[in-house]
């Protein structure tokens, strides 16, 4: 037999104004293939995430022109997380208080460009993070045949039991991903998009494809959508530490969960 | 503060394997332009132990339609029964539910099967066809399964004469009321669980019928992908033929006369045979 038990606050905010806010908590106790799930309260979790909540509040009131939403969660395994989702002019990153104001800062700095959408693909800010997570991460949930990585490429992307609430059904989803190179070759392309911010992504266990939604970049929002064969024999070339990526929230079974994203500087070619 | 929306509800549910319990009672409010949610606790203690009638009506139904379809071939199976109360403005009513999603696979496609009843038949029939699937088709007249044209509807709205079908409550505890479907704002609230602020929405369309079945066109029998806009990707039947197709849905010759079948897209819509 094993319990789970969770508490969650989630608040909206619109111009620096709440205008949404939930309570959740319940405990599931599984037996076998039977979960057995209710919205009992612990009021140590909750507890929790009150104080969490309340450290994430101070730094919504200054992101006036943004679309905040908060949600932190408190599991009976002590862990309490708090993620913030914030969007400005239809773009957002997902970030922590810790580095909330200078991801702010990056939505604000980042631009659209026009260029034609050719040549090389390097993926700025952690941003291969996402493709990876699409075309390494997932495919692991889903026991996909091996496709061929570069040499240089580690990437770690351990599997752990989750669910988002106590009404879900736990599953295999990655808790964090976090690439790194060893002596990878790095040529900066002369013909090249640079991708700063990525909107969403999904992998596809039956056709295998990858596809990627870039929200901004030199050539403006577009979508890539490859093979993950394709993906894999596409990573050129690589530079630099692991950089965090301010920003995926992983959607499955209709399950979102937070997953902490690393990438380095990273060069794809022939995706587009 | 204002009206305060209240849920009592139980719902059993399988999900790849695993079936789920779950019991919650919670509340909705606006105070001060704030929406807010919570579970409340129940004056009277609800029991908080699985039903063994429950699951097992569950887990019959699961039992039923892995019999009807070959394994290897369900990707994905949720099924769920529940019971829920609902109490706001005085109102005061409750609800049985249940869901059915399925995805059927025959690579490299991927069958799609939403329903509101424990129906097998419609997913054994699916599941046959897509199992003897051909090569894709182009066609110019067709013909939409009561499933296929319910989840098609919503995009329609404003485009295709439809009513709202009257009966029951809405998230405001409003009565719903047959109206005509228009692009004006709809009179009622569409709250698709407690911890979600409602929203206005056409209820329980349905298309009112028009013109002629020509029931020798062929018949698109399931989704292959979800709706994008007006384009339906379909599994379809023409005779002993079964292939994919994509068709645009924008237009529609008729609609049939025969009793509409209610089907969870949006805030509820009433599938019945098409054309297009």
């Amino acid at each position: 037999m094993t319990t789970f038990a969770i508490a969650s606050r989630d608040e909206l905010w619109l111009g620096g104004a709440l205008v949404e806010s939930r309570l959740m908590h319940g405990v599931a106790t599984q037996r076998g293939d039977s979960i057995d799930a209710s919205d009992a309260r612990d009021d140590e979790l909750v507890r929790a995430c009150d104080l969490a909540i309340d450290a994430a509040r101070a730094a919504v009131a200054s992101f006036r022109d943004a679309r905040v939403r908060i949600v932190v969660r408190a599991t009976q395994n002590g862990e309490v997380e708090t993620t913030m989702t914030i969007a400005v002019d239809g773009v957002s990153v997902v970030t922590t208080p810790p580095d909330a104001l200078a991801d702010y800062e990056l939505l604000h700095r980042v631009r659209n460009g026009s260029a034609a959408l050719r040549g090389a693909i390097v993926w700025q800010n952690g941003s291969a993070a996402v493709l990876l997570h699409e075309a390494f991460g997932h495919a692991s949930e889903h026991d996909a045949a091996p496709v061929a990585w570069p040499s240089w490429l580690s990437i770690e992307a351990p599997l752990v039991s989750r669910r988002e609430t106590f009404r879900d059904v736990p599953l295999l989803r990655m808790a964090r991903l976090v690439a790194r190179q060893t002596d990878a070759p790095f040529v900066m392309p002369d013909e090249r998009i640079e991708v700063q911010l990525v909107a969403g992504g999904a992998y596809d266990p039956m056709s295998d494809m990858v596809t990627v939604e870039v929200a901004v970049s030199s050539a403006g929002p577009f979508t890539m959508r490859r093979s993950r064969a394709e993906v894999a024999a596409s990573i050129a070339g690589a530079s630099g530490e692991p950089i965090r990526y301010p920003g995926v929230i992983c959607s499955r079974e209709g399950q979102e969960l937070y997953v902490a994203s690393y990438a380095p500087l990273m060069i794809t070619d022939g995706l587009l | 503060m204002t009206e305060v929306y209240r849920k009592v509800g139980r719902v059993i549910r399988y999900e790849n394997g695993i079936v789920i319990a779950v019991s919650e009672s919670g509340e909705a409010f606006e105070k001060d332009g704030v929406f807010q949610a919570r579970p409340f606790v129940q004056k009277i203690a609800q029991t908080r132990a699985l039903t063994p009638s429950a699951i097992a009506y569950v887990e019959q139904y699961v039992a039923q339609v892995r019999l009807s379809v070959r394994s290897g071939r369900i990707e994905r199976f949720i099924a769920s029964a529940g019971v829920a109360t609902h109490e706001i403005n005085g109102s005061n009513w409750s609800e049985e539910s249940r869901r059915v999603h399925l995805s059927l696979v025959n690579r490299p496609l991927r069958a799609l099967i939403d329903l509101a009843s424990f129906d097998v038949e419609i997913i054994k029939a699916v599941a046959d066809a897509l199992a003897r699937v051909g090569a894709e088709r182009e066609v110019k007249r067709i013909r939409l399964a009561p499933n296929v044209s319910a989840a098609l509807l919503p995009s329609l709205i404003g485009e295709l004469a439809m009513e709202q079908s009257g009966g029951g409550f809405d998230g405001r505890g409003q009565r719903i009321e047959t109206r005509a479907v228009t692009h004006d704002p709809p009179p009622n609230w569409y709250r698709p669980g407690y911890a979600v602020r409602p929203l206005r929405a056409w209820m329980n369309i349905r298309a009112l019928p028009f013109g002629r079945i020509d029931h020798d066109a062929p018949i698109a029998i399931a989704l292959l992908e979800p709706i994008h806009g007006t384009s339906l990707r379909v599994l379809c039947i023409d005779g002993d033929d079964v292939f994919p197709t994509t068709v645009d849905g924008s237009h529609i010759a008729s609609v049939s006369r025969a009793e509409p079948v209610w089907y969870p897209y949006a805030a509820g819509s009433f599938g019945v045979e098409m054309m297009l």
